[in-house]
């Protein structure tokens, strides 16, 4: 990669601007071609764009809603930076969050967790599930380490394993499927119990954000803290920057690697949990779907930045939530949503190229 | 196990990889050039919807089929600018691309053919092998459409290009040191453009067989993995031709004996079977079974 035969690059907006304008451009531009795609498909814009409106902000539930969903992208999307620090790519967010899923409801449903005390009854399945996650990551981790095998195919490849363990453990009584009463019994597991429930911030179902909110605004904060201010931060983007150099200062490389996919893994663990006790009290076949990439995706907009993760995954979370509603009221499919989110993750990711050109040096 | 179960068995196996096989045969070309198409569900499920586009506004499935390979050239023109000129990450544009063809796809599905409604459009129609398919046992085997046949000319064609040709040597070097295939007077671009494209056509293919080949119709999202499946065959095969194939049979199989399994009285999972490719896949990487040797240059961005 030489240096010289770029120096002299056009003049460049300063990175931090480049950096702010690209996604927002990117954002914005995604919005007028899906503008014009709704007025193609012959759907009055307004209504459209009321529907849309309801959806996402109509009422306390909708915005609830939204901002559950953005809770969880945002965890993904931390655990994404988190690993990308250590210049680790953590595409398994989708799995992880499906074994966080599926741990959580196995302690939920074990004997005895409904009737701890304390509020441990929920803490305690949510803790379960994080570190579920944790260890599917540091699976990945370990790989990467010891035999040298990329995490991007590792992540990949546990990603599906979880979601079909994830499916079997729905599919099989010895497992976690509610026992067959009839044979209409559906493939999924008993509700949870109300105390192992996620407490709802406001009490109330009709506006049911839960306590994940406060729990990701603290994760949030902490993490921008370690990985700007703190000696493991340092380290990680160390690894990130020039493994072998990193080694030679004395930087445990391998448990760096190990950890950071850890923590990005447990986050997305903790979402699982979240998702299942905080709203959807029974595990699903289809429990994370979309999620994951979802995540991934939030965490690449936020170019490493954790209140880019924030805005990224509240855009998402409000996108998505709009785009259901934009199709029940007013018949413009939600896949013009896909559409959208497509349209952004391509531009943002082809012109980091010129964004990031400066920073190549 | 009957007889029977075991032709039905051997057909299906071999009919559920043939899209594997388009799909991991055009990924295994485009990774020993260096480049991951991570898009590769796109590319197929672009290939399905141009070719029942073109099958039943045409009438005709061998122009389905053009109209297939048609429709994927954006979507792996896209691909390979954002990796290879833009350099961007691999992984994250093909995910990117995945999420735009869902959406592009059904939104066309749904434009065209009207929400919710499975017509039937025209497709091939088998292609009996005189003779062979009426042996007993495996004569189903060569009871296939056309497209089978197609498929395996066409492995037998790039494996011979890969080993016996200067290009083959000189793509397959691209995706060890690109910067001795610069240096040798070959451009690293081209080159990679091309592996690119090729997978774009091979996916076409293989989301065309799914789409007018297998089962004469659209469904949204009907790729549904098929395309991480065939990234998968290409892993666990080492990324190497031979090995690539027998993933797909395997995985071919899998699948089939999850729909004989009731047949068959077996008490194995059904979620393990279709997990199973995964598992084995993940299993090699893992260094569990047999050397894994990837390409050392996959998905890096080529600087000269």
């Amino acid at each position: 990669m030489s240096v010289a035969s770029r120096s002299a690059a056009p003049p460049r907006l300063p990175p931090g601007l480049a950096g702010l304008l690209l996604p927002v451009g990117a954002v914005l531009a995604a919005f007028a071609v899906g503008a014009v795609a709704i007025m193609a498909l012959g759907v009055p814009l307004g209504e459209a764009l009321t529907a849309f409106w309801r959806g996402a902000f109509g009422n306390a539930y909708a915005i609830s809603a939204s901002i559950n969903r953005a809770v969880a992208l945002a965890l993904v999307g931390t655990g994404f930076v988190f690993a990308a620090r250590a210049g680790l790519t953590n595409v398994g967010g989708e799995g992880q969050i499906a074994v966080g899923g599926v741990a959580a409801t196995a302690i939920c449903l074990a004997p005895g967790i409904a009737d701890l005390p304390l509020g441990l009854a929920f803490l305690v399945p949510l803790l379960g599930a994080t570190l579920a996650g944790g260890v599917w990551g540091a699976l990945a981790g370990f790989l990467k380490v010891r035999v040298g095998t990329n995490e991007v195919i590792s992540t990949l490849l546990l990603s599906f394993i979880a979601v079909w363990l994830l499916y079997w453990s729905v599919q099989s009584e010895a497992l976690l499927r509610q026992p067959m009463t009839s044979s209409a019994t559906l493939p999924e597991s008993l509700p949870i119990p109300v105390t192992t429930q996620v407490p709802l911030l406001t009490g109330s179902y009709s506006s049911p954000v839960t306590l994940g909110l406060p729990l990701l605004v603290v994760i949030a904060a902490v993490t921008a803290l370690v990985l700007s201010r703190s000696i493991f931060g340092f380290q990680l983007k160390a690894v990130g920057l020039n493994p072998v150099a990193a080694a030679r200062a004395g930087i445990a490389v391998g448990a760096s690697i190990v950890t950071a996919l850890f923590l990005a893994g447990a986050m997305g663990g903790l979402a699982g949990g979240l998702m299942l006790q905080g709203e959807q009290y029974s595990l699903k076949a289809g429990f994370s779907s979309g999620y994951g990439f979802d995540g991934l995706v939030v965490g690449l907009l936020a170019r490493n930045s954790i209140a880019g993760v924030i805005a990224g995954a509240l855009l998402f979370g409000f996108l998505r939530s709009g785009g259901i509603s934009m199709e029940m009221g007013a018949s413009v499919p939600s896949a013009l949503i896909d559409v959208l989110q497509g349209l952004i993750v391509v531009t943002i990711a082809g012109a980091a190229y010129y964004v990031d050109r400066g920073d190549r040096k | 196990m009957t007889l029977e179960l075991v032709a039905i068995f051997l057909a299906s196996s071999f009919r559920l990889a043939i899209p594997l096989l388009f799909a991991a045969t055009g990924e295994l070309v485009s990774e020993r050039a260096g480049v991951v198409n991570m898009s590769i569900e796109g590319m197929m499920l672009a290939g399905a919807f141009g070719g029942a586009i073109g099958a039943a506004m045409t009438g005709s499935p061998l122009l389905g089929l053009a109209c297939a390979v048609l429709a994927v050239l954006p979507v792996a023109l896209l691909q390979s600018v954002l990796t290879n000129t833009l350099r961007a990450n691999q992984i994250v544009t093909g995910i990117g691309i995945n999420i735009l063809v869902l959406g592009l796809t059904t939104l066309g599905y749904r434009e065209f053919f009207g929400a919710r409604s499975r017509t039937t459009i025209p497709g091939f129609d088998a292609w009996p092998v005189p003779v062979l398919s009426d042996l007993p046992l495996v004569g189903p085997l060569f009871q296939q459409i056309g497209m089978a046949w197609l498929a395996i000319a066409i492995i037998l064609a790039v494996g011979a290009v890969l080993t016996m040709t200067g290009l083959g040597i000189t793509l397959r070097a691209v995706g060890e040191n690109p910067q001795a295939v610069a240096k040798a007077g070959r451009s690293v671009l081209a080159l990679r453009h091309g592996a690119v494209l090729f997978a774009g056509i091979m996916s076409a293919l293989g989301g065309a067989f799914l789409s007018i080949g297998d089962i004469h119709t659209f469904t949204e999202g009907m790729t549904n993995g098929a395309g991480y499946l065939a990234i998968t065959a290409v892993i666990f095969g080492s990324w190497k031709l031979g090995r690539t194939v027998m993933a797909c049979l395997l995985f071919g199989a899998a699948t089939a004996l999850q729909f004989q399994l009731p047949a068959l009285g077996l008490g194995i999972p059904n979620a393990l079977l279709i997990m199973l490719p995964y598992l084995l896949a993940f299993l090699a990487v893992a260094g569990l079974v047999g050397r894994q040797t990837a390409p050392r240059a996959l998905a890096q961005p080529y600087w000269p």
